[in-house]
């Protein structure tokens, strides 16, 4: 930490613009204190004076800030659609495997269960679909946008739009793991099958329920960071 | 229009060898003749940007302050970038010095 001063002042006021990606403002904090103590020295002292001239000459912090948002931001957004996409192919993987597992052990739905389960089933499949969809659209839109030098009008609708994609796909995700945990737990429910055959279908539930929660933790992380920098830096 | 070319001022700056951020705006200023005002924080996200791109390539050093340092230096990418930059900037200055009319391509031009 540097000593108390402008130049201390400068970094905190640097910290809270940067509240979008406090990772990236601990690495831009360590170069900008580095940069201002080396130009306040080369200007002859390291006075109150000379570490003012330095803040002046390196410029507003939220202007600096801004210009690191768009590739954090695009970065995070970037990050949620590679894990919708990497969840989906794993969602599909779990309810293959599961119908795989059904197959083998000639574990059909009960006569009481058809109904039911022909609708949650239904449900499933077009929000699976839908999921995939939406989250392929918004992945590849998201990661071949340019990355804008400053955080305008355009970088913000860029990252709204792929946003609204990602929130979109992951709605859709969860609606299809919980139609498919809500079939697994009716069929288990009903039938009542021994420990060992019942693992498979828990197991694959758990699977699909943990992606579900990482995607909705990453992105709500990216929405979080995406709207402290619209409040912040547009202001 | 100098922020429109502030990636290629940046990588050019870094041709010489690797810098961190204040001996990068050194450089440009000294090779300029200290003709580009721009704040000095600008080029710290510029040099993010052409890291994330895989331009450059950065590593903390320990500076003899005993603060920690980020130095930057032009990957092959970044290389092959910057001569592609050089190649696109003189078809553009001879276009410009043409249409400007300057001495030396106007007699060019009616030595032909």
């Amino acid at each position: 930490m540097p000593k108390p001063g402008p130049v201390a002042d400068y970094l905190g006021r640097l910290t809270r613009e940067f509240s979008f990606d406090p990772p990236l403002a601990s690495r831009v904090c360590q170069e900008v204190e580095d940069h201002l103590c080396e130009a306040a020295a080369a200007m002859g002292d390291s006075s109150i004076e000379a570490q003012g001239r330095a803040i002046r000459d390196f410029g507003d912090a939220r202007d600096i800030a801004s210009q690191y948002a768009p590739l954090s931001l695009l970065r995070q957004a970037r990050r949620s659609g590679a894990i919708i996409v990497v969840a989906s192919g794993a969602l599909y993987l779990s309810m293959k495997g599961r119908i795989a597992w059904y197959g083998l052990m000639q574990w059909a739905l009960s006569d009481n269960l058809q109904a039911v389960g022909k609708i949650v089933l239904a449900i499933d499949r077009s929000a699976y679909i839908l999921a995939f969809l939406l989250g392929a659209v918004g992945w590849a839109y998201i990661s071949t946008r340019r990355v804008s030098p400053r955080f305008d009008a355009g970088c913000r609708a860029q990252l709204r739009l792929g946003l609204l994609l990602a929130i979109a796909a992951t709605c859709a995700m969860l609606v299809s793991v919980i139609a498919d945990t809500v079939v697994t737990a009716l069929r288990i429910v009903e039938e009542r099958p021994p420990v060992f055959v019942s693992l498979i279908p828990l197991l694959s539930i758990a699977v699909e329920v943990a992606f579900a929660a990482v995607l909705v933790t990453a992105l709500g992380k990216a929405l979080r960071s995406t709207l402290r920098a619209s409040s912040l830096l547009s202001s | 229009m100098l922020k429109g070319h502030l990636d290629m001022i940046v990588l050019a700056a870094l041709s010489s060898g690797p810098a961190h951020g204040y001996a990068v705006i050194q450089e440009i200023q000294r090779r300029s003749g200290g003709a580009f005002e721009l704040p000095e924080g600008t080029i710290y996200p510029a040099l993010h940007r052409l890291e994330q791109a895989g331009l450059l390539s950065s590593h903390w050093t320990t500076a003899e302050s005993g603060r920690q340092r980020r130095v930057y230096s032009l990957t092959k990418r970044g290389t092959r970038a910057l001569s592609d930059q050089r190649v696109v900037w003189q078809r553009f200055t001879d276009a410009i010095s043409g249409l400007l009319g300057q001495p030396g391509h106007a007699k060019a031009r009616s030595g032909r």
